[in-house]
């Protein structure tokens, strides 16, 4: 699915720490992905992970101190991210790039009408009177099939259902036509039907405007819809990277195997049992020296314990990081694709 | 909204209830004679002082006409002097006392919303700490200590401009009441700084602030219309407690600066043994402070705009 | 890509020594966490030393420094903090040595004129200043003046101490002397009214003790006699703190003061704290409509305006002759205060009750005593901890401001609040008497809110580290 031409969101080698109580956290451990326009990338990954403090840190969002960049890059259209100043980074954040967030209650200023919150984005971005810029948040309300958009934008966001209020998050997210949505599981405070219905507006829009999506999600099942390429990450780093169905029909880390694993299959009706990853994820104060994930992993080797698997290039655009694709490495049976 | 008013009425009403009735069973468990320091010298006299002032009827009839006159918003004639009665006392002292409460109240919420937002925005710098600092001060000494202090102040102030730029004490113009209402608002500011400031500190961590900045608004736009607005309600809340406070706190403030107000003269009836006088001005008191109460949760329904709706739901 | 070329040795399963669920830290107990944290947190610390340190200062001091709180040292009223002080003793019967002048000038002389030469005859001292002047010819009396500054004109003398008639030009001044400066001043009255010339003599007074008061005091040897030490100096009873107007001793009273102060401030607490627990945990674990009850009671209790209640209560519970007034001071702070811990711990139990591992506990079939033991008074403790010392200053606050205002501890008894009451009347001339019972009750509410703060930030839960 990758398109040729500069990506929307290029990020390179991004390390991030947090300063804690209990020393320093490596949040963040050299990731790397791209996303281009009219492209969804899912990022998966458990609680932890890193996989919201990435995104978090290239917007600029993540509270400094504690917490600080401390290598990589990240590029939106070219243009660099890490490093900007507070107003350069307002020039960009709600214009270029917007974001949603999880729970959609706690997302919106509890004392301000949502139409005053959506037109606020305009007024500083494009400089429109603020009249103007209600009218426009009501056709964006609409836009998001908000029925009766024009009473709705003059209440207050505790007078909306949770789902309602998502649309009204991504509405805001909108309001500038950004050519990067930053979707932080947008869907996992939501019901099941709701959830459906968010994720189909997202899509639409995303034909319509032709932007990239980054969704960052732990739900299997969303990725699976909504996803054209999936970084899977791990203790803090992308452990495998490439198209959703590379990910879901040539799994080649044992971690994403293991999340398959985990997640209940339609077409799988002779088993019934889910299988758990055995442990827990490592204690990010002080990763494990080798392979992050060696303490979990069925196929741990003695390697993976002193020394970093590097990337292996699996297929077209599919890499992943595990001591087993080394040349050297003994034969992986063929991964039955049922098996998991 | 309504039925909500009404029902904290309701409730209100019955406080006051309890308010006075306590009030009363306690100044009738008061040892010794009302009338001792009184020169009810022969029995007659006394006979009819007992007739006067009702104590010549058993007890829980004494109780019924008391309500029963509260009711009327009469609180009977003063103990100690004869020919007042503790309505023109309260009506005469009270006025004193509220000027005073309001402009300390004024000082302290206004104070307090500015320097806990000061210290929000200054976090972990030299402001957060000098105010903060100022605050530790302020809530452990005493509030006739900075009475005292207040009126020490405004001596070297007069001796140092060569005139008498404030008053000591007394009460009359707006120069008397300046220095004691800061010092009456001192404490209570101290207390809202505080909490303005932790309540600052939470809005900056919610969702909806990362919103805010997600969204690319400037920090002043954020710190004034998102910020400091969700930051202002808690400290409303307890502007109940707040009036409170400063109501009683204002007993030793008119003291120290000797100022005419209910307070002093509360006190004064207290060491005068002044029964109905003692009685009068708690129910008073009392039910000021219900009331007060009762306003400043529905004002607070009127600024959240999230109890307004849920109100008139119910 | 990785640069390291690995062996086939480096490809060998890893099974023997796997470390899935390793527990890589000491495992702490909740009260261990707690006070591992409170030892980080120095102003806590330093809190809990100041709170130690009163304690040791009210309950040994006393036994340390044995001067009576009430014992009145009228030679040294309103002194400042000194270590110690010389006085110069003199006889009991102080020689009047006193100038009378009989030749009566008849020739009028200058209505303007002064009375010349005011002199000190003896040592000036504060058991008495003794004055002559040179007589003034013409003069119907003189009056004489004593001021605390130096007189700026014939209107500002100060305090007028005595007229005398021609004769008389010389004085003992008795009244009220205090080891310090003063200006008399003598001025001749001519017809009834006072001459605008004045005549003005600097004098220091220096301490002085009477043979007799020194010898009751102790402060002399037992063979001393008049003769072998009037005139001498002697070394004084020592004030480190100073004493108050009447003369008492104010490290002695701060001492007995902080009995008062700390006894109410500890004890009602400790009392009305056990009250609120056992109140709300009654009303909590039993629920429904005795709950209902309990609480609405607690409410109407919560509404009585705190100050007026306790000066009211204060006064129904009476004084019986010879009481301090704590006693009542102590019960109506107990029935004013408990809703507040009844309500908190209430709330703590109602939550605690739902929680699932009470389900599991009663699942298992623990007894209602086991789980109130075992899992609902742990649980609440720490917010009764931190509500315990948080309720401290109130109560010390609570009995300064009424025995401020004159409804608390009975004279004789001191408190730090009464001592503020004491001390604010003289603050302009003596600011000591002022500062240092406000200083103690700053300090000790300030220890006790850091310490508070402290508990409070060690206990919760959310700052737990070592995720």
């Amino acid at each position: 699915m990758s398109e040729p031409g500069v990506p929307v969101l290029s990020v390179k080698d991004l390390e991030v720490e947090f300063d804690t109580f209990g020393g320093v956290v490596r949040a963040v451990r050299g990731v790397s992905y791209d996303v281009h326009a009219g492209e969804t990338l899912a990022v998966v990954g458990e609680s932890g992970c890193g996989k919201s403090v990435t995104v978090q840190a290239l917007m600029g969002l993540i509270p400094m101190p504690p917490g600080r960049v401390v290598g990589g890059s990240a590029k939106l259209l070219g243009q660099e991210l890490i490093g900007l100043d507070q107003a350069q980074l307002n020039a960009v954040r709600g214009a270029d790039m917007g974001m949603i967030f999880q729970d959609p209650m706690t997302s919106l200023n509890p004392t301000m009408r949502v139409g005053d919150q959506i037109a606020e984005t305009l007024v500083v971005h494009r400089g429109i009177t603020r009249d103007a810029a209600l009218k426009e948040a009501v056709r964006l309300l609409e836009r998001t099939r908000i029925p009766e958009a024009a009473q709705r934008a003059k209440q207050f966001p505790f007078e909306f259902s949770g789902g309602m209020l998502q649309r009204v998050m991504i509405s805001m997210s909108l309001a500038c036509t950004p050519k990067l949505l930053i979707a932080d599981e947008p869907t996992t405070a939501l019901d099941v039907t709701i959830q459906d219905q968010v994720l189909e507006l997202m899509r639409e829009i995303q034909r319509e405007d032709h932007m990239a999506i980054v969704l960052i999600t732990h739900d299997l099942g969303v990725v699976a819809r909504m996803a054209d390429r999936v970084a899977v990450m791990y203790a803090g780093e992308v452990v495998e990277y490439g198209s959703v169905d590379d990910i879901f029909y040539r799994a080649a880390h044992p971690y994403t195997q293991g999340l398959k694993q985990a997640m209940p299959d339609m077409h799988q009706h002779g088993k019934d049992r889910l299988e758990a990853i055995p442990g827990s994820p490592p204690d990010l104060f002080a990763p494990p020296p080798g392979c992050a994930y060696h303490p979990r992993c069925p196929h741990a080797m003695q390697i993976c314990k002193h020394r970093d698997p590097g990337q292996y290039r699996v297929g077209d655009a599919h890499y992943a990081s595990c001591w087993r694709l080394h040349e050297e490495a003994p034969a992986i049976a063929a991964e039955d694709s049922h098996a998991g | 909204m309504g039925s909500y008013i009404a029902r904290r009425l309701l409730s209100g009403v019955i406080t006051i209830w309890f308010i006075a009735t306590a009030t009363f069973f306690g100044m009738h468990a008061v040892p010794g004679d009302p009338l001792l320091n009184d020169k009810a010298v022969t029995p007659e006299i006394r006979a009819n002082l007992e007739r006067a002032y009702g104590l010549d009827k058993p007890v829980p009839q004494q109780y019924l006409i008391f309500l029963g006159n509260m009711l009327q918003g009469d609180f009977g004639i003063s103990f100690t002097q004869q020919n007042r009665r503790v309505n023109d006392i309260i009506a005469e002292h009270f006025p004193v006392s509220a000027t005073l409460g309001v402009l300390a109240l004024l000082f302290a919420a206004g104070g307090g919303i500015v320097f806990g937002a000061l210290t929000a925005l200054f976090r972990g710098r030299l402001p957060d700490y000098l105010i903060m600092l100022l605050v530790i001060v302020a809530v452990s000494v005493p509030s006739f200590v900075f009475a005292g202090l207040g009126q020490l102040a405004i001596l070297q102030l007069n001796r140092l401009v060569g005139f008498s730029l404030l008053p000591v004490a007394g009460w009359g113009s707006l120069s008397h009441m300046l220095v004691p209402s800061l010092v009456l608002g001192l404490g209570t500011m101290a207390y809202l700084t505080r909490l303005m400031r932790s309540s600052m500190l939470e809005v900056a961590e919610t969702d909806y602030i990362r919103t805010a900045r997600a969204k690319g608004l400037t920090p002043q736009r954020i710190f004034f219309r998102h910020q400091l607005r969700n930051a202002i309600l808690p400290v409303v809340t307890v502007l109940g407690p707040a009036i409170a406070a400063i109501t009683t706190g204002g007993f030793v403030v008119e003291l120290v600066f000797a100022i005419p107000g209910l307070g002093r003269y509360f006190v004064q009836a207290v060491q005068q043994l002044d029964y109905t006088v003692i009685m009068g001005t708690t129910v008073f008191y009392g039910a000021f402070l219900v009331l007060m109460v009762i306003a400043v949760d529905i004002a607070y329904g009127f600024i959240d705009p999230r109890i307004q709706v849920n109100k008139s739901l119910s | 890509m990785s640069s390291y070329t690995p062996t086939a040795a480096d490809f060998q399963p890893l099974d023997a020594a796997r470390e899935g669920d390793r527990i890589d830290r000491p495992s702490l107990s909740y009260w261990q966490d707690v006070w591992r944290r409170l030892q980080s947190n120095r102003r806590a610390l330093a809190s809990l030393y100041i709170v130690v340190g009163l304690l040791l200062f009210t309950l040994a001091g006393p036994l340390v420094w044995r001067v009576d709180p009430a014992l009145q040292d009228l030679e040294q009223v309103s002194q400042p903090p000194s270590l110690g002080r010389t006085a110069l003793v003199v006889a009991d019967s102080a020689p009047t040595t006193s100038l009378t002048h009989t030749a009566i000038s008849s020739a009028a002389a200058s209505r303007d004129s002064a009375p010349n030469k005011l002199r000190l005859l003896g040592t000036p001292h504060s058991e008495g200043v003794s004055l002559a002047w040179d007589p003034l010819p013409g003069v119907e009396a003189y009056q004489l003046y004593r001021h605390e500054y130096p007189p700026r004109d014939a209107d500002d003398l100060g305090l007028p101490l005595v007229k005398l008639m021609p004769h008389e030009v010389s004085y003992r001044d008795l009244l009220r002397l205090e080891t310090r400066q003063y200006y008399y001043s003598v001025v001749g009255v001519y017809d009834g009214e006072e001459a605008r010339a004045y005549t003005t003599l600097p004098v220091q007074v220096a301490q002085a003790i009477l043979f007799s008061e020194a010898q009751y005091r102790g402060l002399l040897g037992s063979d001393a006699t008049p003769e072998s030490v009037v005139g001498s100096s002697i070394r004084l009873e020592s004030h480190p703190l100073g004493t108050d107007y009447l003369g008492r001793d104010m490290l002695a009273r701060l001492m007995w003061g902080a009995r008062t102060s700390l006894f109410i401030g500890i004890c009602a607490p400790l009392i009305f704290v056990s009250m609120g627990l056992a109140y709300g945990g009654l009303a909590g674990y039993s629920g429904g409509r005795l709950d209902d009850v309990m609480m609405r009671f607690a409410d109407f209790v919560i509404a009585l305006p705190f100050l007026l209640f306790m000066i009211l209560f204060k006064i129904a519970f009476g004084l019986g002759p010879g009481e301090s007034g704590i006693g009542p001071m102590l019960l109506a702070l107990v029935l004013l205060s408990w809703p507040a811990t009844a309500r908190l711990v209430r709330g703590q139990v109602l939550q605690i009750r739902e929680e699932a591992y009470i389900a599991a506990a009663r699942m298992m079939g623990a007894s209602a005593p086991y789980l109130v033991l075992r899992h609902i008074l742990p649980n609440v403790m720490g917010v009764l901890l931190v509500s315990l010392t948080f309720a401290i200053p109130t109560a010390i606050f609570t009995e300064a401001f009424l025995s401020f205002i004159g409804m608390g501890v009975v004279p004789p008894t001191p408190s730090w609040g009464s001592m503020c009451n004491d001390g604010i009347r003289t603050m302009l001339s003596h600011p000591h008497e002022l500062l240092f019972p406000a200083l103690f009750i700053s300090s000790t509410v300030l220890a006790f809110n850091l310490l508070g703060d402290g508990l409070r930030d060690a206990m919760d839960a959310r700052m737990r580290s070592g995720t």
